[in-house]
């Protein structure tokens, strides 16, 4: 009887197809990744092998440093600005009675919405002669803004948008964090005098202490592959001011057919990222936490 | 009192996110870019349905539409399909050391940021003859999906009783009549949360179908108005339309499945 769930030929029946694909499409672009990045080429010719010449050129292109860098504002928008936001708002969910269904629902649902949909939509928002927020920004009298087509400018544009697409999924995130704190804990602050303020910064937040690590990994991890809403907003302009990795990465290799160095690029994507979020974990690890 | 104050707040939050989908079913029904320019935030003077049935024919929306339908189903269901399968192989039977293997090699996935893959996997697709045709499309959504969804399945099947099979076993059945017959069935629910995920995931994509297609007819409902809003003289009115036709079905599915969807999203992310 036991031979029944021992039988290889299915196991390897129902096994091989998924592997087959993985290997193919996911296994076979990084290790081609790896192997191009170490070479000169153009797509076309015979690729020749330059050893670490990329990596090289890759440290020393202050045009890749500045896309990084771009990367990093993500970051630093994501937790200094947002996470609090998100903090705030969740805590407001959590704490209201009437509509707490609807608010969740409702704060949801940008994030799984199309972010080409999602940048156009915002392009008519940042459109500088009818756009919503000049037009708005006209009624305090503030001159017309090119958001999107001025340096100064387009990066907190698409920031804020992206903001725009992501907080609820967090809120949410951290929303069924706090709900799950057992009742009596709370019921218990509040017997004893807490106040609102006091019950959340001083119970409510350190207990939820993993799952907002959680949202602060997840935020950097995001940040670090942001593609496609850059891409759709800007396409990394005016002049490169908006270019993060990726979309410097494939700049480099479709349209300036450096696809050795655009390879390049995608492994010190991989590396960056994993390096980033290790030490991150790293970090939040040694941190005690707290049971109920 | 208090509650007023957080409600007026939340309120103010929910506004930001429903406003600029109001603009946009407004801007769907005005007469032209005029009246979206000087009316912005009101009420369209009269209804112009019509915006609907050119965005559909003339600016090839119903094209777009049925190619982001077709493949973001194929390739969900391939994932769906694959992802039961291996799900059940390596939960259900007895390799426990090779399982084990098996199951930390595709979680790897969960790692990998598959934008960093968009270069290589282009050389791929065109040694494959797989550029411009759908399949370059359908085969990488499938197998991008695979780790989370085989994570979010084999999470449900571990759970399984094991007498239910026992009892199945008894009565004959075999190690593919248990799968069908007996597990399946029961998985429907993670079955659902993992498609309805992919399906909106694949709808959504944008990257891999801009850059690994080239002819108009072929384009996917995102990547096909992006080229609509950068086109010459571009009609708001319609493009509007377009935005209508990409979110409505995207919100009909969320209307219906939201506890699934959000608790499907959030359980895969915090795994990724």
């Amino acid at each position: 009887m036991n031979k029944t769930l021992k039988n290889p030929l299915v196991y390897i029946l129902f096994l091989l197809p998924t592997i087959l694909l993985y290997c193919l499409f996911m296994g076979v672009p990084v290790i081609q990744a790896f192997y191009y990045g170490f070479t000169d080429w153009d797509g076309l010719n015979p690729h020749i092998f330059n050893g670490l010449e990329n990596f090289k050129e890759a440290f020393s292109d202050s045009d890749f440093w500045f896309s990084l860098l771009n990367n990093v504002y993500f970051i630093y928008f994501s937790i200094v600005i947002q996470l609090p936001i998100i903090l705030f708002l969740a805590l407001l969910i959590s704490q209201v009675k009437r509509f707490k269904a609807f608010y969740k629902t409702a704060v949801f649902i940008p994030s799984i919405l199309s972010t080409a949909v999602i940048g156009i939509l915002w392009g008519f928002i940042y459109e500088p002669d009818s756009g919503l927020l000049n037009q708005f920004l006209a009624l305090f009298g503030v001159e017309k803004i090119y958001w999107l087509s001025d340096k100064n400018t387009a990066m907190i544009s698409i920031l804020i948008t992206n903001a725009w697409q992501w907080t609820g999924f967090y809120i949410v995130l951290i929303l069924a964090a706090i709900l799950g704190i057992p009742k009596d804990l709370l019921e218990q602050a509040e017997i004893d005098g807490a106040t609102t303020w006091k019950k959340s910064t001083q119970i409510i937040i350190p207990l939820i202490n993993p799952i907002i690590i959680v949202v602060m990994l997840l935020s950097i991890a995001g940040a670090m592959k942001a593609l496609d809403i850059v891409w759709v907003m800007t396409e990394g302009g005016p002049f490169g001011t908006t270019d993060v990795m990726a979309t410097y990465m494939i700049k480099e290799a479709f349209r300036e057919y450096q696809y050795g160095y655009g390879n390049a690029i995608a492994v010190l994507i991989f590396i960056f990222t994993l390096l980033i979020t290790g030490i991150f974990q790293w970090i939040t690890k040694n941190k005690e936490r707290i049971e109920y | 009192m208090k509650k007023i104050f957080s409600h007026m707040i939340l309120m103010s939050y929910i506004l930001v996110i429903l406003i600029p989908f109001v603009f946009v079913l407004f801007s769907s029904l005005k007469e032209n870019n005029i009246e979206i320019v000087t009316n912005p935030w009101g009420f369209p003077s009269t209804f112009h349905f019509d915006n609907y049935v050119m965005a559909w024919n003339n600016a090839k929306i119903g094209t777009y539409f049925f190619n982001s339908f077709y493949i973001s189903v194929v390739a969900s269901l391939v994932t769906l399909g694959f992802g039961a399968a291996t799900s059940y192989a390596l939960t259900r039977m007895k390799f426990i050391k090779l399982s084990k293997f098996f199951y930390t090699f595709i979680l790897l996935g969960l790692v990998i940021p598959t934008g960093s893959l968009l270069v290589p996997l282009y050389k791929l697709i065109t040694d494959f003859h797989l550029y411009n045709t759908h399949l370059a499309l359908i085969l990488p959504y499938a197998t991008f999906a695979l780790p989370v969804s085989i994570y979010i399945i084999c999470a449900f099947m571990r759970a399984i009783p094991s007498e239910l099979e026992d009892a199945a076993m008894i009565d004959g059945l075999g190690a593919f009549g248990l799968f069908i017959k007996i597990i399946l069935p029961i998985s429907i629910p993670p079955l659902v949360t993992v498609f309805i995920l992919n399906f909106l995931g694949n709808w959504n994509e944008f990257v891999m179908a801009n850059f690994y297609l080239s002819s108009e007819h072929l384009r996917t409902l995102p990547v096909g108005m992006v080229g609509f809003r950068d086109a010459f003289n571009t009609n708001y009115a319609q493009l509007s339309a377009g935005i209508m036709f990409s979110v409505v079905p995207v919100l009909i599915i969320y209307s219906v499945l939201q506890e699934k969807i959000i608790e499907g999203v959030t359980a895969g992310s915090v795994k990724g």
